[in-house]
């Protein structure tokens, strides 16, 4: 525990003085907030038949659930290898685990920053749909298992890449996908059907049912699907981490 | 006591052979040498010695666990975004020592001074005084060090090989690798010349020197090493 929490404090104040690892964290809610402000709502001075008209042309897409689905699929899924790729390549976690660190509390060390520093990025976008009561711990609950999600799939990504550049190299597809997929699901039915069972989906999805109303997946299932990827993942990272180990 | 030993240990790699058949034992409480030029098979022998690489034949030894062991290697593993205080403190908590003994550590390395410096501001010197100060920081029961002092100025050096008979006076073993003879003559108890991974001699310094009869106005370990290798490298 006490490794734990000694990798915990390095990892907090690292993150805190790497603009590329926080961007990750202010940059989407930031996006959010601004393209929700620019989407025109207000419709004072126009006839009532003319906005009508207008507002049922608009794209129903929700600022926020494409920002939060991008975060949590795209942006954290890189931080999390590279802060385990710098520390393999700079030597670092060599030093750490002479010192007595085992992997495993070097690694729930690391998730624990990005977990903590997701929850305040949760709170933002919740704050900018203006969520309050349940519907706040609804989408708390739904970002904060993807968050859980990324963490241990990027976590595989930094185990299996060992440097930085190898890192990146891996991580980009797939964080494309799970990324910008939901969002291309929204007009394609066939992508819808294949992104399914992913877990940005269904944080788009409950997101979208939060914000937009309705939908054709019940609430339960869409966390039943997430929690389910996030048990996939997680026997995933574990063989992958019982082969591969950390390298020091 | 011995502190640290290696018999008739064997590594290669591919089809070069590092270490052949490499055997000494040092005790607690001296400072022990490794000498040779680059490419002699000394960092191989510190990274099989801190379990970082395995023989590939023979046996390996330390009489401690990894966590009484100082390092300091080839790589400083600093974390560069952050200061050398917070550096010192990622290993404080993980040792569970008090901030006290930190900055205690800090001043005997003359970082006081530069203890909020972000690690990428500091020069070649005092990024290897603040690694010194990370394996020291615990007080060591046996302290690795990879040329301790490549690359720093006399004064520098001076302080170090203070803080390293400091440490040996605490009953700590001290293993340095170095290809800098005048250093190896001064502050070691004992050492082995290394070349092509092979142990050529070994000895206390004085006693190596007298052996070759090799004094000049004080003793000359570098003639030696000449004298033993034909002046070749590798």
């Amino acid at each position: 525990m006490r490794n734990t929490k000694a990798v915990f404090k390095k990892q907090f104040k690292d993150t805190l003085k790497n603009p590329a690892q926080l961007i990750q964290f202010i940059i989407f809610p930031l996006i959010a907030f601004v393209m929700s402000a620019l989407i025109v709502t207000d419709f004072e001075g126009v006839p009532d038949d003319i906005a009508e008209i207008i507002a049922a042309s608009m794209p129903t897409i929700n600022m926020v659930t494409m920002q939060a689905t991008v975060f949590v699929g795209m942006g954290l899924i890189t931080v999390i290898p590279g802060i385990i790729s710098e520390d393999m390549e700079k030597k670092s976690l060599r030093f750490l685990m002479m010192a007595g660190v085992k992997p495993v509390s070097y690694l729930l060390g690391v998730s624990g920053v990005l977990f903590f520093v997701s929850f305040f990025t949760s709170i933002a976008f919740s704050f900018i749909s203006e969520f309050s009561g349940l519907d706040f711990w609804i989408f708390t609950g739904a970002m904060m298992s993807g968050v859980a999600a990324s963490i241990i799939l990027g976590g595989m990504f930094g185990i299996l890449a060992g440097n930085q550049q190898a890192a990146s190299g891996l991580v980009l597809p797939i964080a494309l996908i799970l990324g910008f997929g939901p969002m291309i699901a929204q007009f394609n039915d066939t992508v819808a059907n294949i992104l399914h069972v992913s877990y940005t989906q269904q944080l788009n999805v409950i997101a979208d049912y939060l914000t937009l109303g309705g939908g054709d997946t019940p609430l339960w299932q869409s966390f039943a699907i997430m929690w389910a990827n996030v048990a996939v993942l997680g026997v995933l990272f574990a063989l992958i981490y019982r082969k591969k180990g950390l390298k020091r | 006591m011995i502190s640290i030993s290696m018999k008739n240990a064997k590594k290669s790699f591919g089809e070069k052979e590092v270490l052949k058949d490499v055997t000494f034992e040092t005790y607690e409480g001296e400072i022990f040498g490794l000498l040779g030029p680059s490419g002699s098979g000394k960092t191989t022998i510190i990274n099989i010695l801190t379990k970082q690489l395995t023989v590939d034949d023979g046996e390996s030894y330390v009489s401690v666990n990894s966590s009484e062991i100082g390092l300091m290697l080839e790589h400083d593993g600093l974390y560069s975004r952050l200061s050398c205080l917070d550096n010192l403190i990622v290993f404080e908590d993980i040792y569970g020592i008090s901030r006290t003994q930190t900055l205690e550590t800090l001043d005997r390395v003359g970082l006081t001074d530069a203890k909020k410096t972000i690690v990428k501001q500091l020069s070649h010197g005092m990024r290897q005084r603040l690694v010194i100060a990370r394996a020291v920081l615990h007080n060591p029961k046996v302290l690795f060090l990879d040329e301790p002092t490549s690359a720093l100025d006399p004064l520098t050096a001076r302080g170090i090989y203070k803080l390293i008979g400091d440490l040996r006076d605490r009953g700590s073993t001290i293993f340095l690798t170095t290809h800098n003879m005048e250093e190896a003559t001064n502050l070691c108890d004992r050492v082995i010349m290394l070349h092509n991974g092979t142990i050529i001699e070994q000895g206390a310094p004085k006693d190596i020197c007298e052996r070759y009869n090799s004094f000049k106005t004080t003793m000359d370990l570098e003639s030696v090493f000449v004298q033993l290798t034909g002046g070749t490298a590798q």
